[in-house]
């Protein structure tokens, strides 16, 4: 895919940390969140901050959330067409949202819910990935959840389903490390048999994201340190492609600006390191 | 970076300094300023104001624990300014700095001072046509004076203010306000806020029944009347000639308290 072979590091712009974003040395990227764009987006109308950073040359990708693509009901294009003109403002070479649900029966879930992980459910989210590429002006990446429960009788395990969901659509996956050390703690999957099973040749860049314990329970924040072991995955990751692009999720409880450069420095040392 | 304080000589705070200066509204923003400037809060383009980190650490005053305490969650420049500046703790610190006799209760100006200007014009008027009515003429003036009501600094205060300087950032917005300017450049760009931010900070209305400790609307009238006086502010601590003026700053500058 031709302007993203190589984004380098970056952060998830936030309009409470804009200027953080602008000053810290080293964002090769961005990524916003789609939803949040509001108003006359497909006129130019963004938010200074994103402005300057387009004029900076630093890329910006959309990031969705409200997609819905695993659901049963049909996808609402109007969700996907901000989508497209959020993409055409900023120029980006490509767009994401998750596999995952968010509504069902008019209800929002407020959530990012898993898609039951059976033939059935992934005939679904084929037909709703491929309306929505066909409604969308650039590529479609596509990032696994973190989720605190299995749905029953699933047929695939995460990295065959999502090897299937690229084979059948040929989208691009979206791989959040964090969300794999996530799912080890909390539903005992193994994110290096993940790696193995994913076609990593289709991997467009990497979330990394900090969290917390609570009791038994790892929740993926986004409003905390990153741990060691999420960056342990990232190495593992690395040492089997290079990844495009890696990018720090921050969505609340802000740090400090040195603590976030100290982020993406540990984000950088792990990529470089296998980089040679 | 921290902007290394200048020690004075005085004994105030910068954030007593900025009461004195312009009331709870000027505080509010030099106890901002403050965090802003030890890097404990971050201010962004859209004038989102939220905490560094999640605790109060860092704060040196109740009115900075409270402010840090709201900003948790972003919330916008003005609001938090003027939850601020309404404050429990912001009473205190006015409670403070009238125990230390720096500030007094206000006598509000009556409502019927152009009245009585003008009985006391008119007296003067007849005292010269006809001299028994002299006796009339200073009466009427020295109810005049005092219809004008009194400010909110003491002279005390007003001495212990002309002591502070705008010697780092902190103590400009204590002088000036955010929206004031400190030679020849605008405060706010010394915190790299944008101009839109600095004009979130809501303008002076004429209200003259608020209590003491004063309102929010002291509070942002304050800092237009800081910011307007500022320029001038030796001439404010001196007192009468802004107060005299600041028919919109209610107790006016030198009066400091704005809202007082």
């Amino acid at each position: 895919m031709a302007g993203i072979t190589d984004l380098g590091v970056g952060i998830g712009w936030r309009s409470e940390i804009d200027l953080t974003v602008e000053r810290l040395p080293g964002v090769d990227f961005v990524e916003v969140v789609a939803e949040n764009l509001h108003g006359d987006v497909q006129r130019g109308h963004l938010p200074e901050s994103v402005r300057l950073l387009l004029e900076r040359g630093i890329p910006v990708l959309p990031h969705a959330v409200s997609l819905s693509l695993g659901g049963a009901d049909p996808v609402d294009l109007t969700r996907v067409e901000h989508l497209g003109e959020v993409a055409e403002a900023v120029g980006a070479p490509m767009v994401s949202d998750h596999v995952c649900f968010v509504r069902a029966g008019g209800l929002d879930s407020g959530h990012l819910m898993p898609v039951p992980r059976t033939k059935d459910a992934l005939d679904v989210l084929v037909a709703n990935v491929r309306l929505a590429q066909q409604n969308l002006p650039v590529p479609l990446a596509l990032e696994n959840v973190a989720a605190l429960l299995e749905w029953p009788d699933g047929e695939l395990s995460e990295g065959q389903f999502l090897a299937e969901l690229v084979e059948r659509t040929d989208c691009w996956l979206l791989v959040d490390v964090a969300n794999l050390y996530a799912n080890a703690r909390n539903i005992g999957t193994d994110p290096e048999r993940f790696l193995d099973e994913i076609p990593l040749e289709r991997l467009a860049y990497v979330h990394v994201a900090g969290g917390v314990d609570h009791g038994d329970v790892y929740h993926d924040t986004h409003a905390h340190a990153v741990l060691p072991e999420v960056l342990g995955v990232l190495d593992e990751l690395c040492s089997r492609v290079s990844p495009p692009g890696v990018l720090l999720e921050r969505d609340d409880n802000y740090p400090s600006d040195s603590e976030i450069a100290s982020e993406l420095a540990a984000i950088r040392a792990v990529v470089d390191a296998h980089r040679g | 970076m921290v902007t290394p304080m200048t020690a004075q000589t005085t004994q105030l705070s910068a954030e007593q300094a900025g009461y004195l200066t312009a009331g709870p509204g000027r505080a509010a923003e030099t106890a901002l300023a403050r965090l802003i400037d030890a890097g404990l809060v971050r201010v962004s383009r859209d004038g989102l104001v939220s905490a560094v980190h999640q605790t109060n650490h860092g704060a040196t005053t109740p009115v900075e624990a409270r402010l840090l305490n709201h900003a948790r969650a972003a919330v916008r420049f003005d609001a938090i300014l003027q939850s601020t500046a309404t404050s429990t703790e912001m009473t205190q610190l006015h409670e403070h700095l009238l125990g230390r006799g720096l500030m007094q209760r206000p006598r509000r100006r009556s409502p019927a001072w152009v009245f009585s200007l003008g009985v006391a014009v008119f007296l003067v008027f007849l005292g010269f046509s006809t001299p028994a009515f002299f006796i009339g003429v200073p009466i009427a003036l020295l109810f005049f004076v005092w219809q004008r009501g009194r400010g909110a600094v003491t002279k005390a205060g007003k001495e212990v203010l002309r002591q502070v300087t705008a010697s780092d950032r902190v103590h400009a917005v204590a002088l000036y306000g955010f929206a004031g300017k400190v030679s020849g450049h605008k405060v706010g760009d010394l915190f790299d806020l944008s101009q839109s931010v600095v004009k979130m900070i809501p303008l002076k209305k004429k209200h003259r029944s608020s209590s003491d400790g004063g309102g929010c609307g002291s509070a942002s009238s304050c800092s237009s009347c800081g910011s307007g006086c500022g320029s001038s502010s030796s001439s404010c601590s001196s007192g009468s000639s802004c107060s005299s003026g600041g028919s919109s700053c209610g107790g006016g500058c030198g009066g400091g308290g704005g809202g007082d």
